[in-house]
């Protein structure tokens, strides 16, 4: 095969399953709640953030803690997993203060989509303010032993972006044996099935609904940290474009399903890749164009179901 | 206070209504900014490139901004014709997914056209008023004008049917009312509407570039309509004005402006999940707003006498 073939299929490859993890985030909670969690892209720049400042990254100069870093340094092994819980923590934080207050008044879920917002906007600029708005860049030596670049089949290619669709593929099988195979995977797709059903047959929906933000969040955030560490950190805002491409991933695949988003991810990745580089200004419309076409001609998405009206 | 700020406000307000005029119907379209992003262009490439547009210099004449503010509503309202059928297919939040989407590809486009400018946008749009004050009246006069238009329509048959569609889509069918044509209606009104104040806010701000049509713009505007109520016109209104000024009246404290701004967002549901202003306190505030009321159908009469040139007592 033809190795640019290779570089591109794997460029495609990594960066389709950064959406689909970033798409599963939107999903749980989506599934659970009917919402989309509008402050998940800043969870993912939290994830980005967390594993940045882990493995002994130093503050930018126009922050308020500029110049500090934290008195060790954890191997990236080590700094992603922490960066996860971390952000799951900031998930559940975000469930709590602009989620739960909606959903015990009955309140039109429209709501949560504005509240959620605000509590990106919160995440974002507080970020901003902490540690200012450099971009940063995870240093190469992260990875200790494992060399920089890889041949396979005759291309040569990074090993970040090989241990980016290894972990990720992984965290995605994980995923998936945890909601088809466990007790409490079975107990959510009850509760995003009929949460009032779930609750009568002794599911704790709360709980429930506070495991799927957990979750969420902890994709999001490692999520954030893979990208980091593969590209760079642009900035406090860089989580919104992914957030919004990850809503095409979404639909494409169709809302709620799992296995759509991992196919809405990895097709919205391989198209991007082979967007020829002189069009590379239009990359940003391939998401979106997908999405308008397959709301026009299948609105449930490729593995959705479709869409009933309640009377 | 500040000129200004007051046309920032005003145009604010505007937005508000834009997106209040689907909401109204219980379409969650967020594709305002897109809109507004094309009267924008369309007014900053008229006013930059076409002579009979652009005056002479620094100044344009004011019919020309009238013009500008005419064809870029029209082509906002062609384009919300076009696609509004289908996309209007969509219920909730696909609806407000395909919306965010229409948004950024016109974002894209805007960006990677060859007219456009590209990144940096458009510069030096020539100024039809000399002051900001003239830019406040005008767009204070525009206001009061749609204002008066949306109070007209709630209690108009499309108004109405708007409502019952809010309330029961499959009830209103039943009944009668052609939901596919009342939701296109207020769709495409609503694109009319933000494509007009694109054209106002490009020769206000002076230059114009993709930026100003994006999603977070997409968030402020929903969040405009949010905080001020969507159940009667005033409540986008006042949201329009209030968060727009909120900002810039935090400037002291700095850098947490922002942060200050995204606490009113998160907080602002959960503390009035209904808006601040609701029919019900209208109704409660009764006299003050009867009067408001009867001053503006009053006008509306006096104004409809004097086209058909019969005066009413």
């Amino acid at each position: 095969m033809d190795a640019d073939l290779i570089q591109l299929l794997l460029n495609g490859l990594s960066l389709g399953a950064v959406y689909a993890l970033f798409a599963l985030g939107y999903t749980l909670v989506f599934s659970v709640l009917g919402v989309i969690n509008f402050a998940h892209g800043a969870v993912f720049t939290l994830g980005a953030y967390f594993t940045y400042l882990l493995i002994g990254g130093q503050v930018g100069a126009n922050g308020l803690l500029s110049g500090l870093r934290l008195p060790f340094s954890l191997p990236f092994v080590l700094a992603l997993p922490l960066a996860g819980l971390g952000s799951a923590l900031v998930a559940l934080l975000i469930e709590r203060v602009a989620f739960r207050p909606l959903r015990q008044r009955g309140a039109d879920s429209l709501l949560a989509l504005i509240s959620s917002l605000g509590a990106g906007v919160i995440l974002v600029n507080l970020i901003q303010l902490l540690m200012g708005a450099e971009s940063f860049a995870i240093p190469t030596g992260t990875l200790g032993a494992l060399p920089v670049a890889l041949s396979i089949g005759g291309a040569r290619v990074r090993t970040v972006q090989v241990l980016l669709l290894a972990i990720a593929a992984l965290l995605l099988v994980l995923l998936s044996v945890w909601l088809e195979g466990s007790r409490s995977g079975k107990a959510l797709q009850a509760v995003s099935e009929d949460p009032v059903t779930a609750q009568l047959l002794g599911i704790d929906s709360d709980g429930m609904i506070r495991l799927a933000f957990g979750v969420s969040g902890f994709l999001a955030g490692v999520s954030g940290g893979l990208v980091g560490l593969s590209v760079s950190i642009a900035g406090p805002y860089f989580g919104i474009s992914y957030g919004l491409k990850a809503l095409g991933v979404l639909v494409l695949g169709g809302l709620g399903s799992v296995p759509g988003a991992v196919l809405g991810g990895l097709i919205i990745g391989l198209a991007e890749a082979f967007v020829p580089a002189e069009w590379s200004g239009w990359k940003d419309a391939v998401a979106y164009g997908f999405l308008f076409l397959i709301l026009l001609l299948r609105p449930q998405g490729l593995l959705g179901r479709p869409l009933g009206t309640k009377v | 206070m500040d000129a200004g700020l007051l046309v920032q406000m005003l145009i604010g307000a505007l937005l508000g209504l834009s997106v209040y005029l689907p909401l109204y119907c219980g379409q969650l379209s967020l594709a305002t900014p897109g809109f507004f992003a094309i009267g924008g262009t369309v007014a900053a490439l008229l006013s930059t490139r076409v002579p009979a547009f652009a005056g002479t210099g620094a100044t344009s004449p004011l019919p020309a901004l009238l013009l500008e503010m005419a064809l870029a509503g029209l082509l906002a309202g062609l384009l919300a014709l076009a696609i509004g059928g289908t996309v209007l297919r969509l219920r909730g939040i696909y609806l407000a997914i395909a919306t965010i989407a229409l948004v950024e590809i016109l974002r894209v486009f805007n960006l990677n056209l060859p007219f456009t400018g590209g990144a940096l946008g458009i510069f030096g749009i020539p100024q039809p008023f000399d002051s900001t004050t003239g830019y406040a009246g005008f767009s204070l006069a525009l206001l009061a004008v749609v204002c008066w238009l949306c109070a007209r329509l709630e209690q108009l048959r499309l108004g109405r049917a708007m409502a019952a569609i809010r309330d029961d889509e499959l009830a209103a069918a039943s009944v009668g009312i052609d939901t596919a044509r009342v939701k296109l209606t207020a769709f495409v009104l609503s694109a009319l509407l933000a494509g007009l104040t694109g054209a106002l806010a490009a020769h206000f701000l002076n230059s114009w570039n993709a930026k100003l049509g994006s999603f977070d713009a997409s968030i402020t505007t929903l969040a405009f309509v949010v905080f001020g109520g969507s159940r009667t016109w005033l409540g986008p209104v006042i949201g329009g004005l209030a968060l727009t000024a909120l900002p810039e009246l935090l400037r002291p404290v700095g850098d947490l402006r922002l942060i200050v701004f995204g606490l009113v967002i998160l907080l602002g549901p959960v503390l009035f999940p209904q808006g601040l202003i609701t029919p019900q306190l209208l109704q409660r505030l009764g006299h003050g707003c009867s009067v408001v009321g009867q001053g503006f159908s009053g006008a509306g009469r006096r104004l409809r006498g004097r086209l058909s040139g019969v005066r009413r007592p």
